[in-house]
């Protein structure tokens, strides 16, 4: 087996997130709440956010739900830089980091954690994977509150 | 079940497979997704090449001799396949794009004309999206009611539920014969008997029999059956519905177009006969025969022996997962001969998410299915957001099965370290390998 590869896509990092996110669960009070969804392989997730009054910036982020270790962990990192952020930052991140699976963007020094995902840019196939936590805040910072039947998908 | 034995068939048709010869990240491949699509041997791949550089012309459209060589060899895979399900006569085989299009054609064309708001279409849970949307669709269109057969303790059709289903109101039940994720064997035959003696019509989703068994439409006496001849040796693009004469000569017409008519007028016209009349446009000429190709070349090994062999490897492929620690395997447990389920299993693993998995194997160059394989319902039905699943054709080894495993276990050993506290107790899909 070619450990060397699945290394650097399973970085040790990715593993702790997965064994132990430190971002499960559904924020108080919930002021966006989204679901995503990756039909081509059932995962699913359920993201929660905390806005301030103005609901410009971002007080909490937490996520649920089911999936591999390269979604889960993508979605605990993703909510631990989201915090403070304003939506206007959080949304120039989210397509840095599609960019990042691209190939073609990482993100600088405050955000180094987020880089650990780079390795998934290698793995095509896995990249829904990753993205899907981000996908699913995209939507969710561009509703205008919080509705609880959305959906999105992605593909 | 010697290995000297097993060695026969394997070896004897792998050279005639160029594509499992190569190495996949260094490691030489194991293709182990066959339910998904088969490969291809190198008749049909002749039968293709053939075609194009000597033969090709349009069908039943010229008079020269390329068209009509086209023609001949087009019809003459038609007659091919209709002895392959033993076919009462060759207008009953209509080639089609794949199994999906043969459901939506009877849906559209029998379905609406004769179904109305009540009628009841009894379908089961574990169907593939190909056996299921189409009838959703027709039910949305029409007002008939779906029904679901659910499962035996032993995760199989369960016929006393489907007896307590069926009444007169009933005028469809549309079966899988052997299920892509649970690989169980339906009894397709009893079925339809007592589909027929509430006067429903029968059709049988035979994608996962037909490659792998003989398989007698009139043995079975279902009113359609339909297959894709990607997942049985042959390209992608064709696939064929069986219809019974009657049946099908009373359906009308599900696309328009050129090849299917008789007569034409600017305000009506009339239809071609069978299997014509289902064939709109230019059909995938090259594919049909290569379908043929496909034929001839399984029946020269015979069915019977693909399915013996097959049944060994089964027996070889379910001893081996029982031993991986924490797996949860899904569907009946074969018998010691491997029979009772077809060469294939769905599995979860305590430790890891199929689609690492599917990624960590690929490394060793096993290619396997992760994800809800087109049966989410069914997947939801068993508690699993997805599953991983091997499964297997008369080109696999024992060898390929070992090699496979050894990596599963190193797959579960390298996510494994990490993740042995994962809380997977809770996770409804795991109880205690209820198939060991
Ligand atoms: C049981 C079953 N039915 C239907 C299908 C659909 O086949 P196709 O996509 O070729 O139409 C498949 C293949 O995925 C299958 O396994």
């Amino acid at each position: 087996m070619s450990l060397d590869n699945l290394r650097n896509l399973y970085q040790q990092v990715i593993l702790e997130r997965y064994k132990s996110p430190r971002h499960r669960g559904k924020t108080d009070p919930v002021d966006r709440y989204q679901k995503g969804h990756n039909p081509s392989c059932g995962d699913t997730i359920e993201l929660t956010l905390h806005l301030d009054e103005a609901a410009e910036r971002i007080q909490d982020v937490k996520f649920d739900g089911e999936g591999c270790a390269i979604s889960l962990a993508s979605a605990d990192l993703m909510a631990e830089a989201l915090r403070g952020r304003t939506v206007a930052e959080a949304l120039e991140m989210v397509q840095r980091f599609q960019s990042m699976m691209r190939g073609e963007a990482e993100f600088p020094q405050e955000f180094r954690k987020l880089n650990v995902m780079q390795g998934v840019a290698q793995f095509p196939v896995r990249i829904k994977c990753a993205n899907l936590s981000w996908h699913t805040l995209k939507a969710a910072l561009e509703a205008q509150e919080a509705q609880l039947a959305a959906f999105v998908s992605n593909e | 079940m010697t290995l000297a034995q097993e060695r026969t068939l394997a070896a004897k048709v792998r050279a005639d497979f160029p594509i499992l010869h190569q190495q996949i990240h260094g490691k030489p491949l194991v293709y182990l997704d066959n339910a998904a699509t088969s490969q291809k041997p190198l008749v049909v791949l002749d039968a293709l090449q053939n075609y194009y550089q000597q033969d090709n012309a349009n069908v039943h459209r010229g008079v020269h001799t390329l068209s009509s060589r086209a023609t001949d060899a087009y019809e003459g895979a038609r007659d091919k396949v209709a002895a392959f399900v033993n076919a009462a006569s060759r207008q009953e085989i209509v080639y089609t794009r794949n199994a999906s299009e043969a459901i939506n054609l009877v849906a559209y064309s029998w379905g609406t004309s004769n179904l109305q708001a009540g009628d009841e279409i009894i379908l089961s849970v574990m169907e593939h999206h190909s056996n299921l949307i189409p009838w959703q669709l027709l039910a949305q269109r029409t007002g008939a009611v779906l029904k679901f057969v659910e499962l035996t303790e032993t995760e199989e059709f369960d016929l006393e539920h489907f007896k307590s289903l069926i009444s007169d109101r009933t005028k469809l039940v549309a079966i899988v014969h052997v299920s892509n994720t649970l690989g169980c064997i339906n009894p397709v035959q009893e079925i339809t008997a007592i589909a027929h003696q509430h006067g429903a019509k029968v059709l049988i989703d035979a994608c996962q029999s037909v490659p792998h068994m003989a398989v007698d439409v009139q043995a079975i006496d279902c009113d359609w059956l339909v297959a894709s001849g990607h997942k049985m040796c042959a390209p992608t693009g064709i696939g064929f519905l069986y219809g019974k004469l009657d049946l099908l000569r009373s359906m009308p017409p599900f696309l328009g177009g050129g090849e299917m008519i008789a007569d034409v007028f600017l305000d009506h016209s009339t239809y071609a006969d069978l299997p014509h009349k289902f064939e709109a446009g230019t059909p995938a000429i090259a594919e049909a025969i290569a379908l043929g190709a496909a034929v001839d070349y399984l029946s020269a090994i015979g069915m019977e022996t693909i399915h013996t062999y097959e049944a060994e490897l089964t027996a070889y492929l379910w001893q081996q997962l029982q031993q991986v620690p924490q797996i949860r395997l899904y569907g009946p447990k074969p018998d010691a001969n491997g029979e009772g389920r077809a060469a294939l299993a769905a599995f979860t693993t305590a430790a890891v998410h199929p689609h690492d998995l599917s990624t960590i194997l690929d490394q060793a160059g096993v290619a396997i299915r992760a994800g809800h394989h087109c049966t989410q319902p069914l997947h939801r039905f068993l508690g699993a957001q997805s599953t991983a699943r091997a499964s297997l054709h008369f080109y696999n080894t024992r060898e390929e099965i070992d090699t496979f495993v050894a990596a599963l276990k190193e797959a579960i050993d390298f996510l494994g370290i990490f993740l042995d506290k994962r809380n997977w107790a809770t996770h409804s899909s795991m109880p205690n390998n209820p198939c060991a």
